[in-house]
């Protein structure tokens, strides 16, 4: 026997650890991968503000700055019209050029005097100078009044050439830590006899303070002059880095707009550069400004910290969850694989049976044709030798009676044994039908004639009802065998001057033979059970019978594609019924 | 009376000599081909003044005609106006002889600051306006040509062409000029067209008679 497998107790917790590690790595990866995108969209997100912020409020300041310069432009360009030096211009009165200008300036310029308050002087000039038709600065008789400047300084306001238009350029101040960048705007003075830019004014201003009086916090601006980086409010180390980043910044994004993340001194700046002068005569200049990403940084931590957080408390949740549901997903699979292990042994127990049924079955089977062949010899023997004793002449008339009933019993015994064999050889799967034509009618008239030469103690009436050929499929000896079981028992267990009626036709594809006697009926309680193997009726212990004719008649009427049934049994008529296939005509095939 | 003293006598003697000088003396007329007006801007032709590749010149155009000499000096000195009105200079060019000393009247409701930094003279009478008392004037005493300026209305512009000589005229706009009470003599008649422009030419004077002469 095959042994049933034990029931796996360790499979149903490992599947629920499985499940509970395959929910918490999905919900974990879902999980991980929502934080992390929404903690890079809010960096972005931070990031992006910042840096609108700066942009804004450096565009403000850019505003402001345009507005001063719109303004000191205006001055400038009020000033080139003044007739004053119109005159000195184109009357030939160059000795009068400063003075009048003096004259004309003496509100706009600051006098060299420090600003009493911050933002004070924001307008005005700290020098001027004319150039000349080249270009060249005009040397002022006295440079007291026009602003002091070093010959280095002065030759920084001269042009190649006189300008069409106005320039604005910035040039260098001083020396060391006193360094400065002072902006300039040289306005071309345009003749009014001419039409021709015969002379233009340039004037040096204090260049405006953007964000260095918050110190540490906000927007830092300095300019990028020639190299050097003037940024009066950042620490000379930083600066130095700065001024790096700022020429590479500057080199690779040529006079445009961009914002570049450096590390100076330290700390980390968002950078941004602007051309303050482009297309002017004067050396390019750019406005670099920095804004500290401290605050940035700090709350990009910060955030990082609250994901990590809310990631955290989230997967916790989640296992919780998932430790939850997959425990309660995994009952009902559970449940299912205990009656599945319940049906398996229970197939296994059945399974086993059926073999050890079967090995029984297969066991009686041999052992009865094994028991027929062994019992059909004695008899054959015995009859053999009973008939001897019946030829011969030292038995008595009463004793050869005697043998000679003997010898009817052992053709009867022979009967049951060819029975049984037979029986046998069916439930081993051995017997098989040869299927040719076979014409009944022959069969009954010949039982119908051995009928009449019996001696007959009950005075039986038969009627036969056939038509003089049923030709049929089947076996001749099998075929004689179910009638000559139906027949006799038609026979046997009548009543005395009872009647046999055997009737035959044909039905469709069948030829059906019905048998019935008037013997004693078969009860109703009775009726499913009497095709069943060695069951007998309640007939009397004198009839003679084994139980196995009506099971053997049926079998054998299966086989041949047929079947036996109870037709009727009431009182007075009990029927049985067989049919078996009808040959078709044109088959071909000779009754044996 | 109290003795009039030697100028007064030697003004009186001119006086009285004028009459007969006059008749004795020659004539000079003609017409001066005058320049064309290119490019005169709207503001300007209102002004009088044309400012074009350096070069001032009047308009509508008009010529000074001068006669070019060594001519004794008047001692009383001459006077001469020239007045700010409606925004200008009234007349825009102005010619005087050496010595003349020139007012200029401010006949607008707003300041005026009328200045020159020409070489001929350079002058400031700086802001006044029309109730300014005595008004303000500029003694002319270097030849040449002066330009005016007023510091306060940039556009304003006139000349003012100082000439050492009592005889000069200015055109009419077609160019014709007539000079009277000129000497008899060998001369050189000029026609100042424009700051760049003068142009001259030889002539002979006879007494009583009209000389004709055309530039060019």
């Amino acid at each position: 026997m095959i042994p049933p497998p034990e029931p796996e107790a360790a499979g149903f917790s490992s599947f629920r650890a499985r499940l509970l590690v395959a929910m918490m790595v999905l919900v974990s990866a879902v999980a991980g991968a929502g934080l992390l995108f929404a903690q890079r969209s809010m960096a972005a997100s931070v990031r992006r503000d910042f840096r609108t912020q700066f942009q804004g409020e450096l565009a403000a300041l850019h505003a402001v700055q345009d507005v001063r310069h719109a303004v000191l432009a205006e001055r400038c360009r009020a000033l080139a019209r003044r007739p004053r030096i119109h005159a000195a211009l184109e009357d030939g009165a160059l000795d009068l050029l400063y003075p009048s200008a003096r004259d004309e300036l003496v509100d706009a310029m600051d006098g060299g005097a420090a600003a009493p308050e911050p933002g004070a002087y924001a307008l005005h000039a700290r020098y001027y100078r004319f150039l000349d038709g080249k270009g060249r600065v005009i040397t002022p008789p006295n440079a007291k009044d026009v602003g002091e400047l070093g010959s280095g300084e002065e030759s920084q306001l001269s042009l190649g050439a006189l300008p069409d238009s106005p320039q604005t350029g910035y040039i260098t101040r001083g020396q060391g830590s006193a360094e400065a960048v002072d902006e300039v705007i040289a306005m071309p003075i345009v003749s009014s006899e001419n039409g021709e830019v015969i002379s233009a004014i340039v004037l040096g201003f204090k260049p405006p303070d953007l964000g260095g009086a918050r110190e540490g916090a906000g927007i830092m601006s300095g300019i990028w002059l020639g190299g050097r980086l003037s940024m009066p409010s950042l620490p000379p180390g930083a600066r130095e880095g700065l001024a790096g980043e700022a020429a590479r910044a500057i080199a690779s994004a040529d006079s445009a707009e961009g914002g570049y993340e450096v590390g100076a001194g330290g700390a980390r700046y968002l950078l941004f550069c602007k051309r303050l002068n482009p297309g002017s005569l004067f050396p390019a200049a750019f406005e670099v400004s920095i804004y500290p990403l401290a605050d940035l940084l700090a709350r990009q931590r910060l955030l990082i910290w609250q994901f990590s957080g809310a990631a955290a408390l989230l997967l916790l949740g989640a296992f919780a969850a998932s430790h939850l549901l997959s425990g309660r997903l995994s009952r009902p699979v559970e449940r299912l694989a205990v009656d599945s292990e319940e049906n398996r042994s229970q197939r296994y127990r059945a399974e086993a049976a059926l073999e050890s049924t079967s090995r029984e079955l297969q066991r009686s089977a041999r052992f009865s044709a094994d028991a027929s062949h062994q019992l059909k010899t004695p008899v054959t023997v015995l009859r053999a030798g009973l008939e001897e004793l019946l030829a011969g002449e030292y038995v008595s008339a009463e004793a050869r009676e005697e043998v000679s009933a003997l010898v009817h019993q052992t053709f009867r015994l022979a009967g049951v044994i060819e029975d049984l064999l037979l029986l046998s050889r069916m439930d081993a799967g051995r017997l098989q039908i040869q299927f040719s034509r076979l014409d009944l009618a022959p069969l009954i008239e010949a039982w119908v004639d051995d009928l009449g030469a019996l001696p007959d103690a009950l005075g039986l009436r038969v009627d036969a009802d056939f038509p003089p050929s049923l030709w049929i499929t089947g076996e001749k000896r099998y075929a004689t065998l179910i009638l000559q079981n139906l027949l006799e028992n038609a026979r046997k267990y009548n009543r005395a001057g009872g009647r046999i009626r055997i009737a035959a036709r044909e039905e469709g594809d069948w030829a059906v033979l019905a048998i019935g006697n008037t013997g004693l009926p078969v009860p109703p309680e009775a009726q499913e059970h009497i095709f069943e193997r060695f069951h007998r009726g309640a007939v009397g212990e004198n009839v003679p019978g084994h139980g196995i004719g009506l099971n053997l008649a049926r079998e054998l009427a299966r086989l041949h594609g047929g079947d036996l049934r109870l037709a009727r049994s009431d009182g007075e008529w009990t029927e049985f019924e067989v049919r078996f296939r009808l040959a078709r005509p044109d088959v071909a095939g000779g009754s044996a | 009376m109290i003795p009039p003293s030697l100028n007064r006598l030697a003004a009186l003697a001119a006086a009285l000599a004028l009459p007969a000088a006059a008749l004795a003396q020659a004539a000079a007329e003609g017409r001066v081909q005058l320049l064309k007006a290119l490019h005169a801007p709207v503001m300007n032709k209102r002004y009088g003044i044309v400012a074009f590749g350096g070069v001032l010149s009047p308009f509508p155009p008009v010529a000074v005609v001068y006669l070019e000499g060594a001519f004794p000096r008047t001692d009383s000195p001459a006077t001469a106006q020239m007045a700010q009105k409606d925004l200008m200079f009234v007349p825009t060019l102005l010619a005087v002889q050496v010595g003349t000393r020139v007012e200029f009247p401010n006949l607008d409701d707003t300041y005026h600051n009328i200045f020159s930094y020409s070489p001929a003279k350079r002058f400031d009478l700086g802001r006044y306006r029309s109730d300014e008392r005595p008004i303000p004037s500029e003694l002319f005493d270097v030849a040449g040509l002066v330009t005016l300026r007023c510091d306060i209305h940039e556009h304003m512009r006139a000349l003012i062409l100082v000439l050492d000589t009592p005889h000069f005229v200015v055109s009419d706009t077609q160019g014709r000029y007539r000079l009277d009470g000129l000497p008899a003599g060998r001369y050189v008649l000029k026609a100042w067209l424009d700051s760049k422009t003068t142009l001259d030419r030889q002539v002979s004077l006879q007494s009583g008679s009209t000389l004709h002469a055309d530039f060019p």
